[in-house]
């Protein structure tokens, strides 16, 4: 099978300092890509590059045809990043969050069928709709940013670090729904710290050290690799 | 006389308001103070009225001001291409685009004085009668006018910011540039739209106040001190507290013009700027200008 995404000699540099050395992927349709690695490692620079957000070398193919360098393009064409921190507009309402995330969809009325999936799936931001996103509980921010990543309507979604900072039954939540996401057919690249729980729900997994990938395979291989459970797991591992 | 002297201040106060908002705009995007929006309401205020001269009769005023404010977009436009967007590209310091502004200022100014600064000059009047009378209350004809027209625009500003697709995404770029280029949002159209607002803005500002005083190359610098003052009381960047503050200032100015006379009001009113930044330094509308427009 194809990959929807096929990364060749990926590297960004930050003025002198190469960040992404040659970097190489693959991701297949509707899987979930788990990429794991220490803090700095080059994980959110690779999302990044693939957003457009910073200038890249390289080749990245998407559905076989060369990836835009333009964000907004990139975002229309349908990959959607969920940046780390969640980064929910304070100020706007929850819903013109969510409208924020519809703005590559022209039709009216497909953007009212999205709000109405949004809220269906998250009662909670249904119920605050009208509120002031920046008072969202630390989770109800979380599901706000992915859903308004969703709004959408990616073929690809890049989620940046999702459980950071959250409660474990709150990250337990956001992993079921990182599933639920990938089964509905969306293709899902998640960069996580957590590499316990995001081996556990990946397809495939790339661990990255100083900005290149230095072992991949399926979760399962990853979650019984003793290099992957001596560096990542440490002690959480039973 | 009470009653006059506040419609006279609301009148005054709204094109305040439509000078600040023209100003806060520019701020809730860019963080810095586009002192340039003076210069061009002063170039406006003249191009409206070489056009209005131009016809043997003067064309309906409605023509005057819509030229005018088509000009004040396009102007705002290309001081954006000739002046910032070099700027933008090397992503200097906010300060440069701050010395940047009053260059295009003072250069703008220079250049009306030079060419136009001899003489007075003063639109057509639009009425036959400068005041008129509703239940033995005597009204100003111009200021009741202006002070239609600018709330009109005010509102149908606010409609376009708080309802429609640009507005929001207006709104997203001034909390973070870069996670609205993660909704796809063209930052290069945002930026556009923000110029063209701000040069309606200043074209219809230009025609409003050469029709209310005359018409001289620093028409538009002193006023844009007043919409200095409303955007700091306001909150800079808030275009509700902009408003609301500029609407407070026209009415204070007045009636302070009237107890002591125009040569004391603005220390006042000046004083009043001074201890708003002392004790309140984010304005009337309570938060910094980074999280809202």
């Amino acid at each position: 099978m194809a990959g929807i995404l096929e990364i060749r000699n990926l590297k960004v540099f930050y003025g002198v300092h190469e960040a992404v050395c040659g970097v190489d992927m693959d991701i297949a349709e509707g899987t979930i890509t788990a990429i794991i690695g220490s803090n700095g490692a080059g994980k959110t620079t690779i999302i990044n590059a693939i957003s457009g957000m910073v200038k890249r070398q390289g080749e990245i193919l998407y559905n076989g045809k060369p990836l835009s360098d333009k964000a907004n393009r990139i975002v229309k064409d349908g990959i959607i990043q969920v940046p780390e921190g969640r980064k929910i507009f304070a100020g706007l309402t929850v819903e013109e969050n969510l409208l924020a995330g519809a703005y590559t969809v022209k039709d009216r009325k497909e953007i009212n069928r999205l709000l109405e999936e949004q809220y269906a799936l998250f009662p909670r931001l249904g119920e605050r709709k009208k509120q002031d996103a920046g008072t969202l509980s630390g989770g109800e921010q979380q599901m706000l940013a992915i859903c308004r990543g969703l709004m959408g309507k990616p073929r690809i979604l890049m989620l940046d670090e999702p459980s950071l900072g959250l409660a474990p039954v709150v990250v337990n939540e956001v992993f079921r729904n990182i599933v639920r996401i990938r089964d509905e057919g969306i293709t899902v690249i998640l960069v996580e710290q957590n590499a316990k729980k995001s081996l556990g729900i990946c397809d495939r997994a790339y661990v990255i050290e100083t900005g290149r990938v230095v072992l991949s395979g399926t979760g399962s291989e990853m979650l019984n690799n003793p290099e992957v459970a001596a560096a990542y797991l440490g002690s959480e591992r039973n | 006389m009470t009653l006059q002297l506040l419609i006279s201040g609301f009148s005054l106060g709204a094109v305040y308001a439509l000078i600040a908002v023209g100003f806060a705009i520019v701020f809730s995007i860019f963080k810095f103070s586009n002192i340039a929006h003076g210069g061009m309401i002063s170039a406006c205020a003249f191009i409206g009225y070489f056009f209005q001269s131009s016809f043997e009769e003067p064309p309906p005023f409605i023509v005057t001001a819509l030229f005018t404010t088509g000009v004040g977009v396009l102007m705002a436009l290309l001081i954006d291409t000739i002046a910032y967007r070099n700027i933008r590209k090397k992503q200097a310091p906010g300060l440069y685009y701050f010395l940047m502004s009053i260059t295009v200022a003072i250069l703008i100014e220079q250049i009306l004085s030079v060419f136009f600064g001899k003489n007075l000059h003063t639109y057509a009047p639009i009425f036959s009668s400068t005041t008129f009378s509703i239940g033995g209350l005597r009204f100003s004809s111009i200021d009741t006018l202006i002070m239609v027209i600018s709330l009109a625009i005010l509102s149908a500003l606010i409609f376009v910011i708080n309802k429609t697709k640009i507005g929001l995404a207006i709104r997203t770029v001034a909390i973070s540039p870069s996670t609205s280029q993660l909704m796809g949002i063209n930052s290069s159209v945002v930026i556009m739209a923000v110029f063209a607002i701000a040069g309606a803005l200043a074209g219809i500002s230009g025609v409003l106040l050469g029709t209310k005083f005359s018409v001289y190359p620093s028409l538009g610098p002193s006023m844009m001190t007043k919409g200095f003052i409303v955007s700091v009381i306001g909150g800079l960047g808030s275009l509700g507290g902009a408003i609301v503050a500029a609407i407070a200032l026209g009415v204070v100015e007045i009636f302070l013009t009237y107890w002591l006379g125009s040569l004391s009001t603005p220390i006042v009113l000046f004083g009043i700027m001074l201890l708003f930044l002392t004790v309140r330094p984010e304005g009337i509308s309570g938060r910094f200008a980074k999280d809202k427009v």
